[in-house]
């Protein structure tokens, strides 16, 4: 047995023989989650009893911004966890098997696909690019996985693939903030934004929406894209590092203990309801609950954003760097994170721009590495959250910005140094698993050389409308007003991809 | 309020209409209006397909003579005076849903449709969006005169009288003490000028007498220039990638002094557009140019310079918009404006003016203003004056120029038809190998016989040569290269040449085999003609003058805007979908169709010329889009919400009147000044309103859009940093310089291939004002990016405030934060009050010039005797908490606590 089979090996025997019960949300609830938990736990039983045809409206109410809130209908899923690879990962080196593409791999590509197209690169005549992969089909599902996902293959069985995404951003920061935030310019709230907004968090000592980035840079999107944009701030998602502390400044500063920083917040939030009855201004009462937040935070994220007190095989299995502000780390702490209550958790891994320009760049390198990076600990988070029993109401999502081109980059004309892709609009994969999507499933199809989809197309705003569905919301009622009109997060598009659902 | 009311209005004259006139007919009906009835339905249900981006069928609503034009059918669809016949109106009602527009949308509801009709039988007139009309002297409202301060209240009084609302009273003077010090100079105020103003028994008086102080204050321009920074997106960084280090603070400085001095605005704007462009600029002329050398660069291997200098010239194109004239403009690279009235080659028209600047995203960052230390000036004086005298008075401005900008030299990274020879990581500078030739296209030889070139080679033995328009061509220079270690500059002289000619550079080393060794590493090239005077007094003197300025290294150099020369123009074209590698056809340097009505006639056609037209009285958004900035700085939202973006998406101005005779006051009464403008504003009384809500004002009008009372916001970061510096006495005085890095948490700083570091600062620089602070774009100051500081990537026209834990989190345990508490500390504890509730009264009062309610102490009181308790208990603690510099005991330990919670209380991070 290799190292990961028998890590594999243990966590199925682990998982079998612990008391499932004792890791389910719902005790973590009434764990931890103080005096409001006993809210949280009855307004999520109120959402149980309530018809699953209700159509409330949400409330927002500023003192007590995050508390559980139960959507309009009954939702699989409960929690997010969103893994976005910042770049863009080739799809026809990962899922999107052409062997067509191979036979016209090294001859110019014809004009037909070139004309009246807009590419961020591509100038004059390419060549076309076979697949810099070996691949195979895996499971049950008879799924295309390439060599360069060989812990992932084995996971075809849990996951439905996307195989004909589509957008209209062909440059990162646009594409990005397209998919996250429904709309290409700055300014919209993003997808955590709304979730949050509209189902508050089970966890109040923890923020509801967690953003975890592997290091390396921040996206192309910058901050915006965790942003609560014309939503209240308060939603906007709170980035947790890796490194260092994981919140900053969560930690009281030397020679003041817990019980003397619990007086110092009573006694800011005391004065501050006298100030409140001054003033009568919302916003102190806000402020209020940011500090009792602030507070809570500070007992309870140290530990739980730590992923040091986790096994050692669990460790192993997701192949984490201690100490490093690495993806394998975030995935761990991603599950814990969701085990805990938190509602939505965004992760960014970077550096999946394959372009061919440098070989960090490019699919027989860079792209090998990034997925040596990320194929084991996603294995190892579906199969985590599997024997946790919290898959069945976790959605988790994996993808990119946009696709690339079945052409070789050429650059100003001319071929780049490295085997690479331009970004492409026309067709690209995402994957999602858990929270009520089928298993074992393959959605929509791409033409032979995987330019373009030819069937069971789709795009952000449909990706969105599902997401917001699983959680049990109506994406075109799911609205918040501003500027005088209702905005939605799909704006006046997508529509739920009904074939995906189990 | 007013518009829900409007609208309301509307569906009722709706309702009337189809239930008592029937569908078709209108008698009596009122006018319609296209920007405030016709436009939000097109913006909202049409354009998408029929506008900036698309036209579908051939069919626009973007532009008026798109509208009325025949569409793909041959026939408009849209026919003035009969809406039955307008295909436009058929289609908004056609049962079939293949023919009904909005295509695959929900049908436009029956108020909707009607508003169209009306508006076609009305002879479906367009209208301009108010903000892109000149500003107009407006007439001030009579009623208010009771309350009114100034005309500006007038404006507002009239606004609540509609709603039936009254304006608060007048806020207590501690309360305007604290606020209008905050506001002016983002600190409290000194001590001896509170005193003065709260100890005079006039109170108008005393609070114009404040007002004029604080003004006058060098803390203004420390204050005010934040705001200003965010627009000018300046960082001391260059923002991708590596995000490396740029030495630009002296454009920081520039921008406060400013402030101070009291630019007028228009000339603010045009040294910072178009400083270059004075004859002889000063040093503080072309450093306000750095404005848009603000701009990122990407010094990233293998990177195109050509690439990062379009982005950063389309960079300049968005802030000027954004910043400057509150239009998105960035849609525009791409197609028209989806909603407003600007076109895709508008664009490019627009970027003519800016596409012309020397700079190249060179890691060098040139072109740099050198400045020199004294003995030098002194000898670049010398030396512009004697050639002044004894050559021309233009050769004197060109060597003048050339020393200290180092233009126009032709950098090394432009040459091409390289052999033997590379472009260091594709964007650094020109490399030889042995046999090395590149080609320098088009150099006007015309009066030249010289070549300065800056370069390096330690190889002895080498050759260079000079050919004419091939690299075999003629030889007509040739020399001997002299070795030596690092970068020097040489002269090479050759017989006087004609025309506009390519120049091949080659270089043979007998000594070296060919091999891919570097032998010489070229920076730039300068052709031009020997040092003039010869044989006049003083000429050896002078021409060692020049090598030695030449050679000096300067005291700083600071990115600047240079124009390209006459001769080496770039041309400027239309990119097709915005894509830099598709040049369509090329343009001249304009401004949109819309707006050309303010460019003056004699304006010439580059950045001056764009200045002209920025400043002209009649340009429509420039008064507007400063006088709204200056307003939401003091009040906490601009008149019009949307700061960066006036046009028919942007939000609609609470106050329109208000906002435009402001501008005109600004631009005719004011002559610019913005001193005078942010006077105007805090004398008013709707500024010196008390700012608590009523119950009425909070159901009625909750985010005060009316202004019935004074404004109460949280503090910016660098207000709130600043006021605990200053009472906490902290405060360095100390103005101008480098970024300077007071503390902050290990590992903020993560830039690939940068190992540049965050060096804690260990003297008063720990205390330096906000403003001061080290910007890194891509990790910036934590602590203040958590209280909505802008990154400054591009161009931040507006910041969003937010209330999040995160920023409890930062006052209660920065670091920084528990330093002030110590100093605070320090001052209450050195007050003769003995007794612990004196001194905690006392420091609340500095900080809220009030007594501290009796509840508050009580609370403050009770918390100081549980940390004393407790640090009796634990002296250990006692000691990590107040630090090595600091009393320790338990009365400091435990006063620190409260003084840590007296900087998180609401009063003291909000201006009430």
């Amino acid at each position: 047995m290799t190292r990961d089979e028998l890590n594999l090996h243990r966590l199925i025997k682990e998982a079998n023989h612990t008391q499932l019960g004792a890791y389910t949300r719902r005790h973590f609830l009434k764990e931890s989650a103080m005096g409001l938990g006993a809210l949280a736990f009855g307004s999520l039983l109120g959402s149980c009893a309530r018809p699953s045809n209700s159509t409330q409206q949400i409330v927002f109410d500023p003192a007590h911004p995050l508390l559980p809130k139960s959507p309009p209908f009954l939702g699989k899923a409960k929690s997010v966890i969103y893994l976005h690879m910042a770049g863009a990962p080739s799809q026809l080196e990962l899922f999107d098997y052409k062997p067509e593409l191979e036979k016209m791999s090294g001859q110019d590509c014809p004009e037909s696909l070139l004309k009246g197209k807009k590419f961020a690169f591509i100038t004059g005549v390419p060549k076309m690019l076979g697949p810099q992969a070996k691949f195979a089909q895996h499971g049950e599902s008879r799924a295309w996985v390439s060599d360069n996902l060989p812990h992932f293959s084995t996971m075809v069985d849990e996951v439905s693939f996307l195989k004909a995404v589509t957008t209209d951003q062909f440059n990162h920061a646009p594409a990005q903030l397209l998919m996250h935030t429904g709309g290409a310019r700055l300014g919209k709230p993003s997808m955590g934004s709304w979730v949050t907004y509209g189902l508050g968090t089970e966890n109040q000592n923890l923020p509801g929406f967690v953003v975890l980035t592997s290091g390396g840079s921040f996206p192309d999107a910058g901050k915006s894209i965790w942003g609560s944009g014309f939503l209240p701030s308060v939603y906007q998602g709170v980035q947790c590092r890796s490194e260092g502390d994981p919140v900053l400044f969560i930690n009281d500063p030397d020679g003041m203990d817990r019980d003397l920083r619990k007086a110092t917040i009573d006694a800011i939030n005391a004065s501050n309801e006298q100030e409140y009855a001054y003033y009568n201004d919302p916003e102190i009462l806000s402020r209020i609950s940011q500090y009792e937040m602030a507070f809570r935070m500070q007992v309870t994220a140290p530990d739980v954003m730590n992923i040091d007190n986790e096994p050692q095989y669990i460790h192993d299995m997701y192949g984490t760097q201690p100490g490093k502000a690495c993806f394998a780390n975030n995935v761990l702490l991603a599950r814990k994170l969701v085990e805990k209550g938190v509602r939505f958790v965004q992760l960014f891994d970077w550096g999946w721009d394959a372009h061919g320009d440098a070989p960090q760049n490019s699919l027989n390198i860079g792209l090998k590495n990034k997925c040596r990076s990320t194929d084991k600990p996603i294995t190892a988070l579906l199969l985590d959250l599997k024997q946790r029993g919290l898959l069945e109401e976790t959605l988790v999502i994996w993808g990119g910005e946009f696709g690339r081109t079945p052409m070789l980059e050429n650059r100003n004309g001319a071929a780049n140094p490295y085997n690479g892709r331009d970004h492409h609009t026309e067709a690209f994969t995402m994957w999602m698993a858990g929270g009520g999507i089928k298993k074992g499933f393959t959605y929509g199809e791409t033409d032979e050389i995987g330019y373009s989809a030819i069937s069971g197309k789709v795009e952000a705003f449909d990706i969105q409308a599902t997401i917001l569905n699983q959680l049990g919301f109506d994406h075109e009622k799911f609205t918040y007003d501003f500027q005088g009109r209702p905005f939605r997060l799909t704006d006046v598009a997508g529509k739920v991809i009904h074939d995906i659902i189990a | 309020m007013k518009v829900f009311r409007r609208n309301k209005m509307l569906v009722l004259l709706a309702v009337t209409a189809l239930v008592g006139f029937g569908v078709f007919a209108f008698p009596h009906e009122d006018p319609i209006d296209f920007n405030t009835q016709v436009k939000p339905i097109i913006n909202k249900k049409c354009i998408s397909c029929h506008g900036g981006v698309k036209q579908q069928s051939g069919f626009s609503l973007l532009f008026k003579e798109e509208a009325m034009a025949a569409t793909k059918s041959g026939k408009p669809a849209i026919i003035p005076g009969n809406p039955d016949d307008s295909e436009f109106i058929k289609r908004l009602l056609a049962k079939d849903t293949e023919e009904r527009m909005p295509y695959k949308h929900e049908a436009l509801s029956d108020e909707e449709i009607n508003i169209f009709k009306k508006w076609i039988k009305q002879g479906a007139k367009w209208g301009e969006h108010w903000a892109y009309l000149p500003v107009k002297e407006v007439e001030v409202p009579t009623d208010g005169a009771n309350w009114a301060h100034n005309a500006l209240d007038r404006f507002i009084y009239q606004k609540l009288e509609d709603a039936e609302l009254k304006p608060s009273k007048e806020a207590d003077r501690a309360t305007l003490l604290r606020r209008v010090s905050l506001d002016l100079i983002g600190i409290a105020p000194p001590e001896t000028l509170a005193k003065t103003y709260l100890d005079n028994a006039d109170s108008n008086k005393a609070y114009e007498q404040l007002v004029d102080t604080l003004l006058a204050s060098p803390a203004f321009g420390e204050k005010w220039a934040s705001m200003w920074l965010d627009v000018a997106r300046y960082a001391d960084t260059k923002g991708y990638e590596s995000d490396g280090p740029r030495n630009i603070w002296k454009y920081r400085d520039w921008v406060i002094r400013a402030f101070n001095d009291d630019k007028p605005y228009d000339q603010f704007i045009t040294e910072q557009i178009a400083g270059d462009f004075y004859v002889n600029p000063t040093d503080e002329q072309y450093i306000a140019t750095a404005f848009h050398r603000n701009s990122m660069t990407n010094d990233e291997g293998g990177t195109n310079n050509e690439e990062y200098r379009v982005a950063a010239v389309i960079d300049r194109i968005n802030t000027t918009w954004e910043g400057l004239l509150s239009t998105t403009f960035a849609c525009v690279q791409c197609h028209s404006h989806p909603y407003d009235p600007i076109k895709h080659d508008e664009y490019y028209k627009f970027m003519a003016y800016f596409n012309n600047s020397r700079d190249e995203d060179l890691p060098t960052e040139y072109p740099l203003l050198k400045q020199f230390k004294p003995d030098m000036d002194a000898k670049l004086n010398q030396l512009t004056t004697w050639l002044k005298e004894n050559v021309s008075q233009e050769k004197s401005r060109e060597i003048y120029k050339f020393l200290k900008t180092g233009q126009p030299t032709i950098n090394s990274t432009t040459t091409d038809s390289l052999r033997n020879a590379v472009i260091g990581s594709n964007n650094i500078a020109l490399y030889f190998r042995n046999h090395g030739e590149a080609r320098i296209a088009a150099v006007d030889l015309n009066r030249v016989d010289q070549m300065l070139y800056h370069f390096a080679s330690k190889v002895s033995g080498g050759r260079m040569q000079l050919h004419l328009d091939r690299a075999d061509g003629p030889v007509f220079a040739s020399w001997n290269v002299q070795a030596k270690e690092g970068y020097q500059i040489q002269a090479v002289n050759f017989p006087m040449q004609q025309g506009v000619h390519d120049v091949y550079i080659t270089y043979q080393n007998a000594s070296k085999d060919k091999g891919d060794a570097i032998l010489v590493f070229f920076d730039w090239f300068y052709f031009t003609d020997q040092f003039p005077g010869k044989g006049k007094i003083g000429y050896a003197e002078q021409q060692k003058n020049f090598w030695t300025l030449l050679e000096a290294e300067p005291a700083s150099a600071t990115p600047i805007m240079v124009e390209n020369p006459q001769n080496r123009q770039r041309k400027t074209f239309v990119f097709e979908r915005g894509a830099w590698t598709s040049p369509g056809k090329e343009v001249q340097a304009d401004v949109p169709a819309a707006f050309k009505y303010a460019m003056p006639k004699d304006a010439p056609k580059n950045r001056m010329g764009l200045a002209m037209w920025l400043t002209d009285e009649r340009n429509p958004l420039l008064s507007r889009t400063m006088v709204n900035r200056l307003w939401e700085q003091l009040f906490g939202t601009g008149i019009v919400e949307t700061l960066e973006d006036m046009g028919t998406q942007g939000m609609e101005p609470t106050h329109r009147e208000l906002l435009d005779y402001l501008s005109w006051q600004f631009m005719h009464n004011y002559k610019w000044s913005m001193k005078r403008l942010i006077k105007e504003l805090v004398m008013s009384a709707t500024y010196r309103q008390d700012s608590r809500i009523s119950d009425e004002l909070k159901e009625k009008d909750l985010f005060n859009k009316l202004y019935a009372r004074g404004p109460r916001i949280r503090l910016s970061a660098e207000q709130l940093r600043d006021q605990l510096l200053s009472v906490s006495m902290a405060l360095s005085p100390e103005m101008y310089g480098k970024g300077v890095m007071p503390w902050q948490p290990e590992g903020i700083w993560n830039s690939p291939y940068n190992s540049a570091k965050w060096e804690n600062a260990t003297d008063d620089d720990r205390y330096r004002r906000a403003v001061y602070t080290y910007w890194k774009r891509s990790a910036p100051y934590p602590s203040m990016i958590t209280f909505d500081g802008a990154q400054r990537v591009v161009c931040n026209p507006r910041r969003i405030r937010t209330n999040t834990p995160l920023q409890a989190l930062v006052t209660l345990n920065d670091s920084a934060y528990i330093d002030l508490a110590r100093h605070f500390v320090d001052r209450m504890q050195q007050q003769k009050e003995q007794h612990v509730n004196e001194q905690i009264a006392q420091g609340y009062e500095w900080i809220m010039y009030k007594p501290i309610p009796a509840e508050k102490l009580k609370i403050l009181s009770n918390l100081y005797q549980t940390a004393f308790d407790e640090y009796k208990k634990h002296p250990d603690r006692m000691t990590s908490l107040v630090g090595d510099k600091h009393k320790k005991n338990t009365e400091s330990a435990a006063l620190l606590v409260v003084a840590n919670t007296m900087f998180n209380l609401d009063e003291v991070v909000t201006k009430n």
